[in-house]
């Protein structure tokens, strides 16, 4: 899923060739974004597209040649020209007068040539990486490989791979060498596959045509320079300093030359962009400010003697599962810190129970991109590959950083609690400049381990991610101030984080508190149980079974499943009563219907009833199973499949407490489900307690941090 | 030691009377940092010559009374029309042409006063805490306009112990209790004596002139009072005469000037108002670094 979506969508027609534009937020300043085609498209911008648009209305277009806009093969169709053309063609599109050019590699060149024709179209340049002729030093595998372009060599390697007949017959080859080099960065490997998926939805003879069109119509050294010297309006650069397609020399040269400011990203490489994105964000928006004369807004600021303490708390957004025991770490902080003044950041379904209790929601909330939504987005049937899911979920976590930091920037925060709060543990590690106020990280797993689904490319994938993390830890030792495992040493996986990586559990027992788990919520005595089960309508003699699937929306399958199951099982135990619970985001309409029954949609306080019935039937999410596990229910359970978490991480931690019965979704039919349910319901219980105090250790632990 | 030592020290003299200034920097924005009530003199700014100064040509100069001006007892170099005067002399003495001005408190009406009658001089504005009659004084020194030239009761205390009779006999004593009101904040020892020094560079002969200065009556607001409406109405026309940029800072918790002049101030010249929640009348002194990083954001912001 998209971390935002366009306002416009449109494309326009020029000389018989489709251009495709989107125009997202509004404001009297435009940013176009001018992408380098035919190598990749507008996408290249996600990571700037959310956070720029929240601001000014930013523009993107498929210049031609790749994405949505026609892949003319001529050479003709791409010169200079013609894409200065096409910039002019999306302005007038969008009935934008002018605007601030933010462009990537050789769409500089486009855009220079555009400024000069159309000076009163441009506002300024922000130069990412800019490849202009002539300027600064050139890297010498282009002047090396430029005379044997269209030679057929034998067994070319390395940057020979620049060539005519290698892009047309091995196009791929030639993305991976050439995306390979410039991601100097490590752990860039979404990076990397998402410069190639967009590389390819072009073709060969494409990206061909394109270094071939810009051949056509080069101006000469001389006329070059005098329209570098001609450049009255503002220009920002932005270079890595290890750019190995174009030198940071020529970036430096270009802002020398226009009297512009430059940034250099030093240790980056080609696509600071992608890999650096809160820097450049920051560093456009910044420009574009100073561009659109932006006012100084009255605000007030507060002594530090005067203010009071404040807390920001996120809660992971996907599903429902952290609400709970969030609300009781707040309540046991607030008896340690009465006068601390705590708001969320949150999003829905979350901020549904949060508003329920009282709690301060943070008025930007509403701009958070959806996680809950990207992962019911990724989810298909009873299957989610969580971990490609957050690799997926790139663009929403850099959208949702910059709101957070934009928050945390005015709000004088004292703490910052971020329960499995990804965006904000990794980008204060990217940016560990931007960190404010102390940080109390919370997650109930460490260590993303693969499925065997994925093969040897996941377990490397798995491996580079969890070498991240231990290096981000150890170089920035003050981005976590409190590390809370909710668990105990016990819970964690016996794995290592990956070949030459360290045991998962010896690292976390190094860098972790321990809270033990936090359920949110007391048991009920057996008294207690008898009187919840008359409140809610159930029967002393009826046999109640739960089957719930989360808030998250992925689920429907399991419904379907165990409402099939049910009609057989009551054929042996006619008592049983069905309560399915579809949660916030399945339509129960959609779910069949039978005699004892009952579909519901969101449950208050589901807890209750799971803490009470005669059996659960639920996926293998760590909340729903544990709460299971706090009040001795019987339960079976269905893991998501390629769904890690669920798979290894909550399986190990059931199994050490003894509960739950582990199923396996797809090989289980509902005459296998419904004779689990019945075997299970007369089965008898005998987990290991769990404890109760883990709010109250959590609570201490971010306590003591202020 | 100072942080910063001028790059300029020298006098100019305007109608027969000596001003002190200093000049700081050499950058290509030049800042004017006006006098205020010349109980103290331009020493106050000594928190933000040395951040400016990097950046800005910083000027500061001691109005009349105080500091290395001349210790003037005729009350007509006292107005505020004279205050911009001065300001004007001070800026053709450096040759500069256009300046952003800051002025505090008394140095408020002077800033306005310059910016309305020379728009041309004046590229931003910046008042902070500014003494201007646009609201009504708070209770215990409206009573000041009153008691101001009777004889002062004994055991005086507090804003009794402003009245001019008073002054005469107990200047220092006066001195100390005034910063303590000024700098209300907590744990403000510093700026108290060091307001306390520089004010026993003048004397109870100036401030006696200062508050006779031909203008009062109708709109001072020291140490007189009640903003009748004409002063009211003479300084908010002043406010909208003003057409460069203007920025207002005005503590929360300021007990000589309420922060509801700011407010209104920033109305009128549609400025930017920045609050400072829990700061006095000084917050350049007693918030330097907030201070200096909102100032800056304004000069930047002129400056584009």
């Amino acid at each position: 899923m998209r971390a935002s979506e366009p306002i416009t969508v449109g494309t326009l027609e020029r000389a018989g060739v489709t251009i495709a534009y989107e125009v997202h937020g509004s404001g009297d300043l435009t940013l176009l974004m001018v992408p380098p085609a035919p190598i990749t498209h507008s996408r290249i911008f996600k990571a700037q597209v959310p956070y720029l648009s929240r601001h000014y209305r930013v523009i993107t277009f498929d210049a031609r040649g790749n994405g949505q806009s026609s892949q003319p093969s001529d050479p003709e169709s791409h010169t200079r020209a013609e894409n200065v053309a096409d910039m002019l063609a999306v302005l007038d599109a969008t009935s934008t007068d002018a605007a601030i050019l933010v462009a990537h590699c050789h769409a500089n060149w486009w855009a220079v040539e555009f400024a000069d024709e159309y000076p009163d179209r441009v506002l300024g340049l922000v130069a990412i990486e800019p490849g202009v002729p002539y300027l600064g030093t050139p890297q010498p595998h282009w002047l090396e490989t430029g005379p044997h372009w269209d030679e057929v060599l034998e067994d070319p390697q390395g940057w020979e791979l620049n060539n005519k007949h290698v892009y047309i017959n091995h196009h791929r080859r030639w993305l991976e060498w050439f995306f390979g080099q410039q991601l100097v960065e490590s752990h860039s490997t979404k990076q990397f596959e998402d410069a190639i998926a967009w590389g390819l939805e072009s073709t060969g003879s494409v990206l061909v045509a394109g270094e071939e069109g810009a051949e056509l119509d080069p101006p000469s050294r001389q006329e070059f320079e005098e329209l570098v010297a001609r450049i009255e309006y503002p220009v920002q650069v932005i270079h890595g300093d290890l750019d190995i397609c174009q030198h940071v020399d020529k970036g430096k040269a270009f802002a020398e030359a226009t009297g512009g400011d430059v940034l250099v990203l030093e240790g980056a490489g080609h696509l600071g962009l992608a890999r650096d994105p809160v820097t450049v964000n920051r560093t456009v928006k910044h420009f574009a400010d100073r561009i659109g004369g932006v006012t100084m807004e009255s605000h007030v600021w507060v002594r530090g003697a005067s203010r009071r303490k404040r807390a920001l708390y996120l809660s992971s957004p996907i599903g429902l599962g952290h609400a709970n025991r969030d609300l009781a770490i707040v309540k046991e902080l607030r008896t340690i810190h009465p006068e601390l003044e705590i708001e969320w950041l949150a999003q829905a379904p979350v901020t549904g129970v949060l508003e329920a209790e009282g709690e301060r929601v943070h008025p930007a909330s509403r701009w958070l991109a959806s996680e809950s939504g990207h992962i019911a987005s990724e989810a298909a049937g009873h299957d989610l590959h969580c971990f490609q899911a957050l690799r997926t979920m790139d663009e929403i976590l850099v959208a949702n950083f910059m709101l957070f930091q934009e928050v945390i920037d005015e709000g004088n925060y004292d703490l910052v609690v971020g329960d499995e709060a990804w965006d904000v543990d990794y980008y204060w590690h990217e940016n560990p400049e931007l960190k404010r106020g102390e940080h109390a990280w919370m997650t109930d797993f460490v260590g993303y381990l693969p499925m065997p689904s994925g093969g040897d490319h996941e377990a490397y994938l798995t491996a580079d991610y969890n070498a991240e993390m231990i290096e981000h830890i150890a170089q920035y030792p003050r981005i976590r101030d409190r590390s809370i495992f909710v668990g105990n040493p016990d819970d964690i996986v016996p794995d290592t984080f990956g070949p030459d990586l360290p045991k998962i559990r010896d690292w976390t027992e190094e860098h972790f508190d321990f809270s033990g788990y936090i359920t949110g919520f007391t048991p009920p005595t057996p008294d207690q149980a008898a009187a919840w089960r008359s409140e809610l309508g159930y029967g002393p003699d009826e046999k109640i079974c739960v089957v719930t699937v989360g808030g998250s929306g992925v689920g429907t399958d399991l419904l379907e499943k165990a409402i099939a199951a049910y009609p057989i099982a009551k054929q042996s135990v006619p008592e049983l009563r069905m309560i399915a619970v579809a949660g916030p985001r399945i339509d129960p309409a959609s779910l069949p219907s039978h005699e004892g029954l009952e579909v519901h949609g969101y449950v208050e306080k589901l807890w209750r009833h799971l803490s009470v019935c005669d059996l659960a039937v639920v996926q293998g999410g760590l909340t729903t199973t544990m709460e299971l596990a706090a009040s001795s229910r019987p339960f079976l359970y269905f893991p998501l499949a390629n769904h890690f978490e669920q798979t290894y991480h909550v399986r190990h931690r059931l199994d050490q407490y003894g509960a739950g019965q582990h199923m396996d979704y797809h090989a289980t039919d509902p005459d296998a489900l419904a004779a689990a349910i019945v075997s299970e319901l007369s089965a008898a219980v005998n987990y290991r307690p769990i404890e109760t105090d883990g709010a109250a250790r959590a609570a201490a632990l971010i306590a003591s941090l202020i | 030691m100072r942080a910063r030592y001028p790059d300029t020290s020298a006098t100019v003299v305007r109608d027969g009377v000596t001003l002190g200034y200093e000049v700081f920097g050499d950058g290509p924005i030049t800042v004017l940092l006006l006098p205020t009530w010349t109980i103290i003199h331009s020493r106050f700014w000594k928190m933000q010559v040395p951040y400016l100064s990097r950046r800005y040509t910083v000027i500061t100069y001691d109005g009349p009374g105080n500091g290395r001006s001349d210790r003037v007892t005729d009350p007509s170099r006292y107005s505020a029309d004279a205050y911009a005067a001065d300001a004007l002399a001070v800026l053709d003495a450096c040759g500069v042409e256009r300046a952003i001005v800051v002025g505090l408190s008394m140095g408020g009406q002077y800033g306005t006063a310059l910016a309305a009658s020379h728009p041309d001089r004046v590229s931003g504005l910046v008042l902070v805490g500014p003494s201007l009659p646009l609201v009504p004084p708070s209770p215990e020194r409206a009573v000041i306009a009153e008691h101001f030239t009777m004889p002062y009761p004994e055991n005086a205390s507090g804003w009794a112990t402003y009245n001019l009779a008073y002054w005469h006999d107990h200047y220092e004593d006066f001195t100390r209790f005034f910063f303590s009101q000024v700098f209300s904040e907590a744990h403000s020892t510093k700026p108290q004596e060091d307001s306390v020094s520089w004010a026993s560079e003048t004397g109870p002969e100036i401030l006696e002139a200062e508050a006779n200065q031909p203008t009062a009556a109708s709109y001072r607001s020291v140490s007189s009072v009640a903003a009748p409406a004409d002063a009211t109405a003479h300084w908010s026309g002043l406010l909208e005469q003003i057409v460069c940029p203007v920025l207002v800072v005005h503590g929360t918790h300021d007990r000589i000037q309420p922060h509801a002049t700011g407010v209104e101030a920033a109305r009128i010249t549609k400025g930017t108002l920045v609050s400072m929640e829990g700061s006095g009348h000084i917050p350049n002194v007693r918030d330097p670094v907030r201070f200096n990083l909102v100032l800056r954001d304004f000069i930047e912001l002129v400056a584009s």
